[in-house]
């Protein structure tokens, strides 16, 4: 049999079944980039050679099944559907067998040439579950290798099943439904219209067709093959007749009571319930008292952590600029190199000195709280304040990371399934306090008023965000599904796939965030060498001095709080004309309080806006700018008046 | 009874999954249909989501309130 120059290897699992691991110990470092369990709905081909064999792999987000309404699930169906794979890898973890088997028959009926790894095998031991992989194998008329991927076991072996397959090709036999169902898949599966876009094979087109109809799918199929409309339609119906429930549930039990019988047989249950040390565990962290006490704890120490390792770093990275700035300053002179080199310098010099003081350790944190399974114990914690903004307990991840950096944060709303959470929750990220801001507010209120204001400044924040998720979801009325997710056992955390999903994670962020960072550092020394300040104060006084009573100078720093917020408070120095130390001569402590807050919350800044247009519309971008800005001025006038 | 009323620790079967199309999809692709055994394991504060444990997979997913109530499920008693 001929075979393509290079085949394409798709990895295909539920969330959590360890996927991922398996396919680094696979590609390894030679993949350049994966898919974010959890964080991210991206995926990678990666071209590596695996013993001297070119192969592109291919790493989809987890999926539950095949027949999806989740907007991440459904680019994973688009993927597969089109890429059509040499080879699917299936990875199913052995310690939830019976519903991992679910997407396994799924696939079968998809046909393409597949092999299973039964990883985790050592954690279904531990739960006293003995399994018999070549029984499996048998019965799915599929390779079956079990694998220990967090530990690379069994995976040589993977591999040369994997060719094996690829060389010899494989053909797969799906497994019958029950007559009733049987005979109408067979039906739509004969009235297929000659020149029907079949994905795979027909059978699976049918029941699929069966599946989803209703949904995309059914709606255009009317206009475009209304003969097989009705077909389809009607094998529905006699479904659903016969049965008394609809026809994606009859299917979806009949793959159900197929999996459970398979992994009956596949499997031994060696002894009955046992404690074993994830279960204890949990029953701490997910207790009602004790698991917020936990969280609570988590909280603090991430943000100390934070801290600690973000300041010293940051004055670090932030000195060898600096000089360079200095020392290209008396080189050049005043002139327009100069300006455009200083621009340059300060642009990338606060991309380092963001990026990696407070988001690196951020993202790393965030990581291993996600590899032990944190993160949806957190979701499940504190579900219930969330509700109380409308929002459910999967907000909580992406307002953590919003902590670090509003841009990522937006990102990883895509893990929400329905459109109104994620905008809900993207208008209401850009107010959470991020590394920039939270230096400017420890500069400034720490500094100068003292650590208790910043905490205080800190507590306010988080409620002012909660008084607008509360008001916003009066607006966006439409319900939120409510939360289902998934509690995944607890897993001790790997510092390579942390380290991998750290590293992934930066390198998305300065692809998108450095361009822009830049090109307003660029902008802003044009200004200052035009002198547009001056300009920009003048038009902007109403404003800063009228409305917020400061000085007619920090005009320009607002311009800056869009462009690179961090860059607000030297600024400031710079406009006033004093230093850090001598700050309070010029301005009173309620200047301070009110610019800190007027900065913090105007608007989202460029590179938040940038992001907001693209993942959730330029319309919803407008929204939260013009939020932003109603926002900052009430709380500035707020702040004025009581103090 | 539904979940939201149902005792703790103690096996219960799924009756009927009621609500929308996209939940009940969504709560059968996670594993749970009609007819399976599930045990409630835990619940969060502040009528918090519930904790609800499959038997057979021995997968546990978190229920907001408003999914957990459509979930019908009757007990299931254990032979003695």
């Amino acid at each position: 049999m001929s075979r393509p120059e290079v085949p394409t290897v798709i990895f295909i699992g539920q969330p959590n079944s360890g996927k991922s691991t398996l396919f680094n110990s696979i590609a390894g470092p030679k993949a350049e980039t994966s898919n974010f369990p959890g964080t991210s709905i991206k995926h990678t081909h990666s071209r590596v050679s695996i013993e001297g064999r070119l192969v592109d792999v291919v790493d989809l987000p987890g999926t539950y099944s095949l027949c999806t309404t989740d907007p991440a699930e459904q680019i994973v169906l688009t993927h597969l559907f089109s890429e059509k794979p040499d080879l699917v890898v299936n990875v199913v973890d052995a310690s939830t067998l019976s519903r991992g088997l679910e997407l396994t028959l799924e696939l079968i009926e998809l046909g393409y040439p597949m092999i299973i790894a039964l990883n985790m095998i050592d954690v279904a031991e531990r739960r006293g579950i003995e399994l018999d992989p070549g029984k499996a194998e048998r019965l799915l008329g599929v390779p079956v290798v079990p694998t220990i991927a967090a530990h690379g076991r069994g995976v040589r072996e993977l591999l040369d099943r994997a060719f094996d397959v690829l060389d010899k090709g494989q053909s797969l036999k799906p497994v019958r439904f029950s007559d009733d169902v049987e005979t109408e898949v067979v039906e739509v599966e004969r009235l297929l219209p000659a020149g029907f876009p079949v994905v795979s094979n027909p059978r699976f087109t049918a029941v699929k067709l069966i599946e989803t109809a209703g949904h995309a799918c059914g709606d255009f199929l009317g206009d475009v093959e209304p003969r097989l409309k009705e077909t389809v339609d009607r094998a529905r119906r006699a479904i659903e007749e016969d049965r008394g429930a609809p026809a994606y549930e009859v299917i979806s039990a009949e793959r159900h009571h197929q999996a459970m019988k398979l992994s009956e047989e596949s499997s031994r249950i060696l002894h009955g319930k046992r404690m074993t040390w994830d279960k204890k565990v949990d029953a701490v962290l997910m207790h009602p008292v004790f698991g917020y006490v936990i969280l609570a704890a988590v909280f603090l120490a991430f943000f100390v952590i934070i801290f600690k390792v973000g300041n010293p770093l940051e004055s670090l990275l932030l000195g060898p600029f600096n000089k360079l700035r200095d020392a290209l300053g008396t080189r050049l002179g005043d002139g327009l190199l100069f300006h455009l080199a200083e621009g340059l310098i300060q642009g990338v010099g606060g991309g380092v000195a963001i990026v990696l003081p407070y988001f690196l350790p951020l993202l790393f944190l965030m990581s291993a709280l996600e590899d032990f399974g944190y993160l949806a114990r957190a979701g499940f914690l504190l579900d219930a304040f969330m509700h109380r903004i409308g929002l459910h307990g999967k907000s909580v991840s992406p307002f953590i990371l919003g902590f670090g950096c509003n841009v990522p944060a937006i990102v990883s709303t895509r893990i929400l399934e329905s459109r109104r959470d994620r905008i809900l929750t993207s208008l209401l990220i850009p107010f959470i306090p991020c590394s920039a801001r939270t230096t400017i507010v420890l500069a400034l209120v720490a500094f100068y008023l003292g650590p208790l204001w910043a905490m205080g400044f800190y507590a306010a924040n988080i409620l002012i965000i909660a008084v607008i998720g509360w008001v916003l979801s009066r607006f966006i009325k439409e319900p939120s599904p409510g939360l289902i997710l998934e509690i995944p056992s607890l897993k001790a955390p790997r510092l390579s796939s942390i380290v991998r999903k750290t590293w992934l994670q930066i390198y998305s962020f300065v692809k998108f965030a450095w361009p822009l960072l830049i090109g307003g550092s660029l902008v802003l020394s044009l200004l200052t060498y035009f002198r547009a300040d001056g300009w920009i104060n003048d038009l902007l006084a109403p404003l800063v001095v009228k409305g917020l009573g400061l000085p007619h100078e920090l005009g320009v720093t607002l311009v800056f709080g869009f462009l690179r917020k961090e860059l607000s408070l030297i600024m400031m120095l710079q406009a006033l004309g004093v230093d850090y130390n001598s700050l309070m001569t010029v301005v009173s402590r309620e200047q301070i309080v009110v610019f800190t807050v007027f900065i913090s919350f105007f608007i989202p800044c460029l590179s938040t806006c940038a992001i907001l247009w693209k993942e959730i519309g330029r319309k919803w971008a407008f929204v939260s700018v013009g939020l932003s800005i109603g926002v900052a001025l009430v709380l500035s006038w707020a702040v004025r008046l009581i103090l | 009874m539904n979940l939201t009323n149902a005792p703790h620790g103690r096996p219960l079967r799924i009756v009927d999954l009621a609500g929308g199309e996209s939940v009940r999809r969504r709560l059968m692709a996670l594993g749970f249909h009609k007819g399976d055994i599930v045990e409630l394991d835990g619940q969060a504060i502040l009528r918090g989501p519930l904790l609800v444990r499959s038997c057979r997979s021995d997968t546990t997913v978190a229920l907001g309130r408003g999914v957990a109530q459509k979930v019908r499920v009757e007990a299931v008693h254990e032979p003695s």
